[in-house]
């Protein structure tokens, strides 16, 4: 299973293995990786899965899939983070193994 | 204390009601009796009525009623805070549902607060994830097609009797593992116990779904299937099988909150299209923007409310709370909010994507969002495909029913015969 490493904004690191076609946020729920709420259940609706893509990963990832997610994550953040993006619209591929992200201190 | 979900006992929070019983710390100047859900200003137009509440009410004021007085907010903001701070505004105690207080259970995971909350809710988020409910898309499609089948040929129905509620039904047995035969029990079940005002049909209708569901709860323990009532009667979070009275306060939840909130969206929403041809032919212009059309459809049209109890004194907007209040939000005026959608009562399938109430935020979002979601955009895809053109039936009269459930009793539809 690819691992994924959330990185909270304080620094503590979770190595979760997450499986190929789940989505970022998922693999940090059920995990209680602490700092992803994802309270919409990924319906590009909340903003409170947002995370920054390691620098190591931004043109792997790429930019927000949609002008929903843009949008969204324009309303959350005062200025919008080029690495920035909902991590419900990341799916986890094989060549996502290794994949780094940071969270934010706090979603809302 | 948290409760204990194992062993259910009633709450022992106090349900104010009427001026006589407002408490000390609730200024004069914010008790309201706004007659929302029923009174005949909110019933002649809920929707317009609760637009204007950010015109003619306090954003935050005390409404005094003979049900049950509560704090009401109608701000996008203070709905979301309020949601979205369990540790403030807690679940326990706050689902008004009457229940037989000696067989007494919670709904389950509504009523229970983080962090149990969590470990329910991660036996059937796979299922209602969007990418599990995609799984049921060409199941829903079948089931929308052979309604519509049933009667487009026929130049008319009444909307909610022909479509609205058995299409909702149809995918709840399927998702639960019911059989279909079921069909319209489940409907008259779920329109006895909700739109009743009989109180002794109510209760006769609740006693119908307990007896049925604790016997499929007892036949799914015995052969489990792919459903989720056996999913959920076989879950052991942590290793610890749930208890029966988890299971069936599980079960039963999503019967009730899952059923008549669909049906008076899809009221609501198929009223205005049988208004507005216009925007019928829009919304099949824009086949790729559907996503966004559902979206702004379901902000336009929210149908409930959210209730909580207040867990500790807190103050917002400078109005003081205090522990054992209760506070309802009114998640249409919320949508409604001018500072966070403009012009809030047109229907604009280009807003700029906001977080929008109608499954609430927070831990207890609604898990059957994207399913309802997902519904909506297949019944329009199927109907418009079929019927794309439909009004009205001349000297139809909409009358909303009361309740914290928003929408129109019935709406009659014709539109023209095909050609042969």
């Amino acid at each position: 299973m690819p691992k994924v490493t959330y990185v909270q904004a304080n620094g503590t690191r979770h190595p979760i293995e997450v499986p190929i076609d789940e989505n970022v946020m998922r693999g940090a729920l059920y995990n209680d990786v602490p700092g992803i709420i994802g309270e919409c259940g990924g319906a590009r609706s909340c903003a409170t899965c947002r995370c920054y893509v390691d620098e190591a990963w931004t043109e792997q990832v790429g930019g927000p899939a949609s002008d929903a997610e843009r949008e969204l994550l324009m309303s959350a953040e005062d200025v919008l983070k080029p690495n920035a993006r909902l991590s419900c619209q990341i799916i986890v591929t094989p060549q996502l193994d290794g994949l780094i992200v940071h969270l934010p201190e706090r979603q809302y | 204390m948290a409760i204990d979900a194992a062993h259910p006992v009633p709450p022992a929070i106090a349900r104010p009601r009427g001026k006589d019983q407002v408490p000390a710390h609730v200024p004069e100047e914010l008790i309201r009796s706004s007659g929302l859900t029923t009174g005949p200003q909110f019933l002649a137009s809920p929707h317009d009525f609760m637009a204007g509440m950010h015109r003619d009410y306090p954003p935050i004021f005390y409404d005094v009623n003979e049900f049950c007085n509560a704090w009401q907010l109608i701000k996008h903001a203070d709905a979301l805070f309020a949601l979205r701070h369990w540790e403030f505004f807690s679940n326990e105690g706050a689902t008004p549902f009457p229940r037989d207080p000696h067989d007494y259970f919670y709904f389950i995971p509504i009523e229970i607060d983080p962090p149990h909350h969590r470990k329910y809710r991660n036996i059937v988020d796979p299922l209602f994830s969007p990418q599990g409910v995609l799984k049921l898309e060409g199941l829903i499609r079948g089931r929308a097609a052979a309604l519509l089948d049933g009667f487009a040929s026929r130049g008319e129905c009444e909307f909610t009797t022909a479509f609205g509620r058995p299409l909702p039904v149809s995918i709840f047995l399927d998702i639960m593992g019911l059989p279909q035969d079921m069909r319209d029990t489940f409907v008259q079940w779920a329109v006895a116990l909700l739109h009743s005002t009989d109180r002794a049909a109510m209760a006769q209708a609740m006693k119908s779904i307990v007896a049925y569901i604790k016997q499929a709860i007892a036949e799914k323990k015995a052969h489990p299937d792919a459903g989720v009532i056996s999913r959920i009667a076989h879950a052991a979070p942590d290793g610890t099988p749930l208890s029966d009275k988890e299971v069936f306060g599980f079960v039963i939840f999503l019967f009730i909150g899952g059923l008549d909130t669909v049906f008076a969206t899809l009221n609501n929403i198929w009223l205005w299209l049988a208004r507005n041809p216009d925007r019928c032919r829009e919304i099949i212009a824009r086949p790729d923007d559907l996503d966004d059309i559902v979206e702004e459809l379901l902000r336009r049209w929210s149908v409930t409310f959210s209730g909580r109890v207040v867990a500790q004194d807190l103050q917002m907007r400078g109005v003081k709370m205090k522990k054992g209040d209760r506070i309802t939000c009114v998640l249409p005026a919320c949508n409604f909010d001018p500072e966070v959608f403009p012009d809030p009562l047109e229907v604009n399938f280009d807003r700029p994507r906001k977080t929008i109430l109608a499954f609430t935020v927070g831990v207890h979002s609604c898990m059957g969002g994207h399913l309802a979601r997902l519904e909506l955009k297949i019944a329009l895809q199927e109907w418009l495909k079929r019927l794309p053109e439909f009004c009205l039936k001349p000297g139809a009269q909409i009358v909303y029913r009361p309740g914290g459930v928003v929408g129109p009793e019935s709406v009659p539809l014709v539109w023209a015969q095909p050609r042969r």
